[in-house]
């Protein structure tokens, strides 16, 4: 197998929930209890690829929530190979904050791979994001998960979806 | 000036103390050269030279080592915070590691705050907005509901005033047919009277059909189920036919009637001929009942592919209230006071809608009433030119009195005529009204034995006829025979209450028990 490490940072609006999505991804766990990150959180975890014969070592970077990013967030994003975007499913508001955060890292680092994780799908009652609005957003953007980090509904296809797309797009640049 | 010597060195050593800072040098590979400081706290002792420093601490992977760079509040995977900053020096590069623990757990706790606000604010700007979406949906449905009951109401009433109605309006041709019947097979009827009495319940059964046919008729077209049959046909000679079959009705009360066609009105037109007729009858049998003096006119002209039908007639007219009211089913207008079933407009206007047409109405109480139709219908050929009016000579009203007398007072001509040939067998001598306000006067000045008294009538009414008699000091008894229900305070009103369809030879008999 081929070692390979990349950077991926996690973003979107404070509390939907990308810390429990990492912890979920990395140790299979969950906490119901909200513990708001300050800074970064760093992560790792190798996903394995047979087909490809790659050993994917992840480097996930929890960035802090936030609606806009200034000079310190812009930092931690600098080297990353692909981004996960998260929002909530209960709330709209945070997934055109994903959409306007996208705009800005791609504005300033170009283009990368990305997945996009509408979380809590174990609250879908309480969803306020209507099936059409996220059927656009995959037109627009494709990957596009339904995801819960309480019961780990497509939290590890997405990110390990996100992995490939890093390869594929290494591979098309070398 | 610089600080004193002490001063920098105590701040040195304060920085130390709380930071304890561990550098290390690398490559360009990142690689490590030469360590400095303690390593324990940031979980990188014991590292050996040349380790690519991304495996114990890969929170160096993807970031540049050639320029000076600063991270805040990093959190390693072994759960320590540090601030890093990178310094890059002749090709390697500097890495130095902070201790930020106790300053990160400060603002953490600040911020954990901060969010736990803005969820609740979020969360309670949600409850609000459903809040607000429940009260607009509770408005709605109450609106909803309000408009449902008040529909509920108008046709609950509309069902009760039509079973009184209907009750009333079979009650009398039923009457007739009844008391007729068995004056027909009573032994010693002349021949004469049975020919009448036969006539009469066959004139009652024809108007107990239509009442029938009216109902059927309202019941379909609020169904939808009444289709339009166009065809081609004589609109002339509709115009006659209804008119030779309204004349001698108006000519019976004493009423002129005339009938005009305008030139532009082509001789033949595609239209729905039965219900084109139905809707002149309707307009001309409403005008010739509620007239009283003078005459009604039958107007017809054509503009512009629409066939305009007038009728104006000089009867009592329709107030403005009720000129809304007149048009909805089983409504009479008030004080009108005649037979009926109520939907003679109903269905003409229904109608006329049904042919894309419109009604309007014009009337100030008093001064008559004309009602115009305008119904788009396709020109067969030719026109025609105006027709003269038909004038039928005027009946007078009839009335006597005798030494032993009786008042009576009914709308229905027929029950009139079959008790005045009770009463006149036995000999006594009739006076008739068929108004209330009119019986009044006459029972006043004839001062009859007793007066039989129907309730449902034009003007008053019998029930308030039979008060105001006594109040003006008419002592004889007053006999109630009538079709409606009457409540016992009404029933006071009376000497005695006889309900349509009654035993007539019962009635004479208590007629003869009151006036000997």
């Amino acid at each position: 197998m081929t070692p390979v490490t990349s950077k991926v940072c996690v973003v979107g609006d404070f509390a939907v929930g990308k810390t429990s999505v990492i912890e979920r991804f990395v140790n299979n766990q969950f906490s119901g209890k909200y513990l708001s990150t300050v800074g970064v959180k760093i992560d790792t975890k190798e996903i394995e690829f047979p087909d490809l014969g790659v050993a994917h070592k992840l480097v996930i970077w929890d960035v802090a929530g936030s609606d806009e990013f200034g000079h310190t967030e812009f930092a931690y994003l600098r080297g990353a190979s692909g981004y996960i975007f998260v929002a909530d499913g209960t709330r709209q508001a945070t997934l055109a904050v994903v959409e306007h955060l996208h705009g800005q890292i791609t504005q300033k680092y170009g283009p990368a791979p990305f997945v996009l994780l509408v979380n809590k799908r174990d609250l879908v009652s309480d969803w306020s994001v209507s099936d059409d609005y996220l059927d656009a957003l995959t037109k627009a953007y494709g990957n596009v998960y339904r995801t819960s980090a309480k019961t780990g509904d497509d939290v590890e296809d997405a990110i390990t979806r996100l992995a490939e797309l890093i390869v594929d797009n290494d591979i098309q640049g070398s | 000036m610089e600080l004193p010597a002490r001063v920098v060195e105590f701040l040195q050593n304060e920085f130390l103390g709380h930071a304890r800072p561990f550098c290390f040098l690398i490559d360009q590979d990142y690689r490590l050269i030469e360590s400095w400081g303690r390593a324990d706290w940031c979980g990188l002792a014991g590292i050996d030279l040349a380790t690519d420093m991304r495996g114990p601490a890969p929170y160096l992977t993807g970031v540049p080592i050639t320029e000076v760079q600063e991270f805040e509040f990093i959190e390693t995977p072994s759960r320590v915070v540090v601030n890093m900053h990178v310094i890059p020096e002749n090709g390697h590069c500097y890495i130095v590691l902070l201790d930020a623990q106790q300053i990160h757990a400060s603002i953490q706790s600040k911020q954990q705050s901060v969010n736990e606000l803005r969820l609740m604010h979020a969360s309670q700007q949600k409850l609000i907005r459903r809040q607000r979406d429940l009260i607009s949906e509770l408005v709605e449905t109450r609106s909803e509901l309000d408009h449902h009951r008040r529909e509920a109401e108008r046709i609950s009433a509309n069902k009760s005033r039509f079973i009184a109605m209907m009750s009333h309006e079979f009650r009398t041709p039923l009457a007739a047919i009844i008391n007729y019947a068995d004056l027909a097979t009573e032994e010693g009827t002349s021949r004469n009277d049975v020919q009448k009495s036969i006539e009469t319940i066959s004139r009652s059964a024809k108007h107990l059909t239509s009442l029938v046919e009216a109902v059927l008729d309202d019941a379909s077209l609020d169904a939808g189920q009444l289709e339009l049959r166009e065809d081609d046909f004589n609109i002339v000679s509709l115009l006659h036919d209804v008119g030779s079959m309204m004349a001698p009705l108006a000519a019976e009360k004493g009423l002129s009637f005339a009938t005009y066609i305008d030139p532009d009105v082509p001789k033949v037109v595609i239209a729905d001929e039965v219900r084109l007729r139905q809707i002149m009858i309707n307009l001309l049998g409403n005008a010739v009942k509620f007239t009283v003096d003078g005459g009604i006119e039958l107007k017809t002209s054509y503009n512009d592919g629409r066939l305009i039908v007038t009728v104006s007639d000089t009867g009592p007219g329709i107030s403005m209230d009720d000129q809304e009211r007149v048009f909805e089913a089983f409504e009479r207008g008030s004080g009108r006071g005649e037979t009926g079933a109520g939907l003679g407009l109903t269905i003409t206007l229904r109608l006329v809608e049904l042919m894309r047409g419109e009604v309007s109405l014009d009337s100030t109480p008093g001064e008559g009433c004309t009602v115009s139709v305008h119904i788009p219908v396709l020109a067969g050929e030719d026109s025609v030119s105006a027709s003269a009016p038909i004038l039928p000579a005027p009946s007078q009203d009839m009335f006597a009195s005798n030494p032993l007398s009786v008042l009576i007072c009914d709308d229905d001509a027929d029950m009139i005529a079959l008790v005045e040939h009770y009463l006149h067998r036995s000999g006594y001598g009739l006076i008739t009204s068929s108004d209330s306000a009119e019986a009044i006067s006459k029972a006043l000045k004839y001062e009859p034995d007793l007066v039989l008294m129907d309730c449902n009538l034009p003007g008053v009414g019998g029930v308030t006829a039979a008060r105001v008699l006594r109040d003006r000091g008419y002592e004889k008894p007053i006999v109630a025979l009538t079709a409606s229900k009457l409540s016992a305070e009404e029933q006071s009103a009376f000497t005695l209450f006889f309900r349509k369809p009654a035993s007539m030879p019962e009635l004479l008999s208590e007629i003869k028990r009151l006036t000997h």
